[in-house]
């Protein structure tokens, strides 16, 4: 055992190194930034450095713009969580009813929505909404419409585009979740005579379930980070920041001002409001007796 | 409903999914005049590699696509090896604090990477300073923090397909006298390959898509850029070049498209046995 | 491995470090007289004449000093604060020439970015106009070289006004019923292409009501966009970014490029526009039927105070090539490649040698010098400006006002609170 551990180890060093030192060091600096008073002034050491205690945050939780955009983060992440599951299952759902053919067009269609780099896919978009050039306006005969300038139009807009790249991941896994689940138990199910949604509610669903919650967690995860997509296509969080997520926030409101603390500040909350969704997601499966 | 109704339904979506695809392809290939029409059509007749000459031509496309190829081959390859290292360790040896690194792989994808840029910074600055090839303006900053980054899922994701692995061949290595060490790459190694060519393409997706790291590291060195930046050089003040944009893009994304054809099979497996294990 | 050595002596770093990085940067001291200089420039609204003249400048500096290589990029302005930022916090990786606003020099010397330049050597500096070489001093130290002189007027489209039979304002409140006239005449043309972001074109409406965005006593900063006379401008120019006139979803996101494009695409009557912006005009469906008058003030014959911007050419301080870089400064902001550069752009020169004899023979520049005669006013004169600029507190003030989020008086003190709280920190 002692020995086993050793070995161990010794498989981990280089992950850890790697880890340790481009991961968890600058989340340590990043928490310990958030502390101090640190801006432009303090970093290039024309100023000293001020130890702030958690006054950042209290600058923070009092903004009542964090609030605002917190608010809007959680909601959109919610829409593209919900939106990439749902379309991302059924998708999946419908793979496994037809012939090879038309999954393998489909699987090549959702590939290519998953493999477009975010700045490109981003681009591509708004381009295809643009107000005067693009072909959604065109085809609607709503040419001159900014998809962009409405708030809701702006968030609507960018959620299709994340759960659109984001939508094959799930697709794929559970596809191939689906895949897995042996042939007999279906079979057997069938033979009982249950109904196809039956099969599917009573056998493929709970097989499917330990699954579904990792892809969950992944996208709640993926989701409430977004970033490039807001900022390209709202132009950096929309007319007067009214389409700002909190990923852009920190960046705009203190990267860009210099409140590297501030901005820091912003960070760890985020991380501590992932964390908090997650467990409290883990803990009402745990609740239902799931176990991860 | 009839299989056949449910294919017709399956192509459909498939089109839809991939029609911002087919658009980025097409404004790549129509003539300049056809791009920014107030009366954009879903075809071309007068196919031009125009686009395409500007985007390869104007700016030193080429060198950017070759650091970036060169980022993204070095990430993947020392991300395989690390994480097939971590991940036997992780699912063949049970030692204590193993849960704890398991949780903290899943916390550490949490933290925003955006946030992470100024720490990050200041430490490829200090790196710099030690060793200047892994310093800001080099393309060694990217690869150290692509290799970051791409790790914990990696790791996440090759644990499944070590698990999956029969404990019995181990056994039986070892009792035909193999080392540790050559059951680990003469048995083991070739056995999880699926797995292995399933995460590499996703680390190579993450070192490939980045922009952030590039925007903020590459300072000055114009040499030394990649791709996603490239592109910026055709958003311009008046009007962009769209044309030059989507032939760009087109060909950032070919290659990611044509790696994950390539492995689509292994990627189905791997995935679902990231999940499994 | 050499990378796991390498991770090995971060890891010790991390132990060694208990408080966040702090750094001064430095000169490096060497100043070497070969090799590669890295010049930065700002990306603008049809750039290809710029570049034009950048090149010869680049031909001639190389031919004169073998060994040596210019490469130049072109950094957009929207996103110039992290550039520079970036640049200041690794001098190692900095440029070693760059051109930027004057705006943002006090913010730039505070963070250390710029080095201060000998220009005594340099026969043509006594030439510069003395007012536009104060633009380029923090505490009498000269940090750059002023490259040209950036004044913005009133661009409008002749032909439209002749079929209309109507006269360019006069007052600036008259501004905004002309638009709204010309958009009510045609439909599809904006009466005024104004951005929700175009700050300078929106400072002069603040001033001509007498108001301004901030008061300095003894030093000390504290907005005044609050005030009555302020937010009388700000109403002024946010009428402009109406539905009868530049609806917002078109408007409100522009910022001065995106505007004077507006007016470019032929798509509007009127815009705000800088001198450097005329070759550009020139070069579009505006071409030939366009006028140019100074931004008329409140009463009759006045002319509102413009904002007095221009770029500067500055040598970085972390730079390895100080003499060569000063040289190339020199080069390129002098008289005859600012010559050049009005030539492309229409950039209004800086010496006044220079300036005055292209006045004579362009009838054009009139308007520009003008409003330079009549007076000219400057964004506050401190490193906190560079932190509301890249806050976008005064763009994103407009913005709320023209979309209604806010009305003028919730919005000017959101703004004002901003802005004092960065002059305090």
């Amino acid at each position: 055992m002692r020995n086993q551990g050793r070995v161990a180890y010794g498989y981990l060093t280089p992950a850890l190194l790697v880890l340790g030192g481009l991961l968890a060091y600058p989340i340590y600096q990043l928490v310990l930034i958030s502390l101090f008073d640190y801006g432009q002034e303090q970093v290039s050491g024309g100023a000293p450095l001020t130890f702030l205690g958690l006054g950042n945050y209290r600058t923070l939780l009092g903004q009542q713009q964090f609030w605002t955009v917190l608010g809007q983060t959680v909601g959109f992440a919610a829409v593209c969580v919900v939106g990439s599951l749902l379309v991302g299952t059924a998708l999946a759902i419908l793979c496994t009813r037809v012939r090879t053919w038309a999954r393998m067009v489909l699987f090549l269609a959702a590939l290519g929505a998953w493999s477009t780099p975010a700045v490109a896919g981003s681009t591509i978009w708004l381009f295809l909404f643009d107000a005067n050039f693009g072909f959604v306006n065109e085809v609607l005969g709503t040419t001159g419409f900014s998809w962009t300038f409405d708030k809701w139009t702006a968030f609507g807009l960018v959620a299709a585009q994340v759960i659109w790249c984001s939508f094959p991941f799930v697709m794929v896994t559970l596809y191939a979740g689906i895949k897995a689940i042996p042939t007999e138990v279906l079979e057997a199910a069938a033979l009982d005579g249950a109904s196809t949604a039956r099969t599917a509610v009573s056998v493929t669903l709970p097989l499917l379930k330990p699954l579904l919650i990792v892809v969950t967690i992944q996208s709640i995860i993926w989701d409430f980070k977004v970033f490039t997509q807001i900022y390209v296509m709202t132009n950096g969080g929309g007319i007067a920041g009214r389409n700002l997520v909190l990923n852009v926030y920190a960046y705009q409101q203190a990267f860009a001002a210099s409140e590297y603390g501030l901005g820091a500040a912003i960070g760890v909350v985020m991380t501590a409001v992932l964390l908090a969704i997650t467990v409290f997601y883990l803990r009402a499966l745990k609740r239902q007796g799931e176990v991860l | 409903m009839r299989r056949g109704v449910l294919e017709s339904i399956t192509v459909v979506i498939a089109g839809v999914v991939a029609f911002p695809l087919f658009w980025m392809v097409l404004s790549a290939f129509k003539p300049e005049d056809e791009v920014i029409s107030a009366d954009p059509r879903p075809w071309t007749l007068r196919p031009s590699l125009d686009s395409f000459t500007r985007a390869l031509t104007v700016q030193s496309f080429g060198r950017y696509f070759v650091n970036s190829v060169v980022v993204a081959l070095i990430v993947v390859a020392l991300s395989l090896l690390i994480s097939f290292l971590a991940a036997t360790a992780l699912t063949r040896f049970r030692f204590r604090s193993r849960t704890t690194l398991l949780i903290m792989l899943l916390v550490v994808q949490m933290v925003p990477v955006e946030a992470l840029t100024v720490p990050l910074f200041f430490l490829m600055r200090s790196v710099g300073d030690a060793v200047p090839w892994f310093g800001l303006n080099h393309l060694g900053s990217l690869v150290l923090v692509h290799l970051a980054f791409s790790l914990p899922f990696a790791i996440w994701m090759l644990r499944g397909f070590v698990a999956a692995v029969p404990v019995e061949l181990e056994e039986a290595a070892t009792l035909d006298g193999a080392s540790r060490f050559r059951f680990l790459w003469q048995v083991l190694f070739p056995l999880v390959a699926p797995g292995l060519v399933a995460t590499s393409v996703l680390s190579f997706i993450h070192a490939w898509n980045d922009f952030l790291f590039a925007k903020t590291f590459i300072i000055s060195a114009a040499e030394n850029q990649t791709l996603p930046l490239a592109l910026q050089v055709f958003v311009k003040p008046d009007q962009n070049d769209w044309g030059a944009i989507m032939a760009g893009s087109t060909l950032m994304t070919i290659p990611v498209l044509v790696f994950f054809v390539l492995v689509q099979r292994n990627l189905v497996s791997g995935l679902a046995g990231a999940v499994k294990g | 491995m050499r990378l796991k050595r390498f991770v090995a002596v971060l890891g010790v770093g991390a132990v060694v470090a208990c408080a966040p990085v702090q750094s001064g940067p430095s000169s490096s001291g060497a100043d070497e007289k070969t090799g590669q200089l890295r010049v930065w420039l700002f990306d603008e609204v049809n750039r290809g004449p710029k570049e034009a003249v950048v090149k010869d400048a680049i031909a001639e500096f190389e031919s004169a000093h073998s060994g040596v290589t210019v490469d130049v990029q072109y950094i957009q302005v929207q996103t110039r604060a992290e550039r520079f930022k970036a640049a200041f916090s690794d001098p190692k990786s900095a440029p070693d020439v760059a051109e930027f606003g004057n705006t943002d020099l006090a913010g730039y010397v505070s963070a250390g970015g710029f080095s201060d330049l000998d220009l005594s050597k340099w026969g043509e500096s006594k030439d510069l106009v003395p007012t536009v070489l104060d633009t380029a001093k923090v505490d009498g130290k000269v940090y750059g070289v002023p490259w040209f002189v950036g004044v913005r007027a009133l661009y409008y489209r002749t032909d439209v006004f002749a079929e209309l039979g109507i006269q360019p304002p006069k007052t600036l409140d008259e501004i905004a019923p002309i638009a709204r006239r010309i958009r009510q005449a045609k439909p599809d043309m904006l009466g005024i292409s104004a951005g929700g972001k175009y700050l300078f074109a929106a400072l002069p409406f603040i001033w001509a009501q007498g108001g301004d965005i901030a008061k300095s006593d003894g030093g000390k900063f504290t907005s005044t966009v609050d005030s009555e006379q302020a937010k009388a401008g700000v109403a002024k120019y946010a009428e402009l970014v109406k539905d009868d006139i530049c609806p917002p979803a078109q408007c409100a996101g522009n910022g001065g490029d995106a505007s004077v494009e507006g007016f470019r695409t032929g798509k509007a009557a009127m815009t705000i526009g800088g001198d450097f912006n005329r070759k550009s005009v020139d070069a579009s469906a505006a071409a030939g039927k366009y006028g140019v008058v100074p931004l008329p003030g409140k009463t009759e014959g006045s002319i509102a105070p413009a904002f007095a911007g221009g770029n500067l050419l500055g040598v970085l301080k972390g730079t390895q090539r100080k003499s060569l870089s000063t040289e190339f400064v020199q080069l390129l902001a002098s008289k005859k490649y600012q010559q050049k550069m009005y030539a492309a752009m229409g950039n209004l020169p800086t010496f006044s040698d220079v300036q005055q004899q292209v006045a004579e023979s362009d009838k054009f520049l009139e308007p520009f010098t003008a409003t330079l005669k009549s007076g000219t006013k400057f964004v506050p004169v401190t490193p906190s400006w560079a932190k509301i600029e890249a806050q976008a507190v005064l763009p994103t003030m407009i913005q709320e006002v023209v979309t209604g989020a806010k009305d003028v008086n919730a919005a000017t003190k959101t703004a004002a609170d901003a802005m004092n709280a960065a002059f305090a920190s």
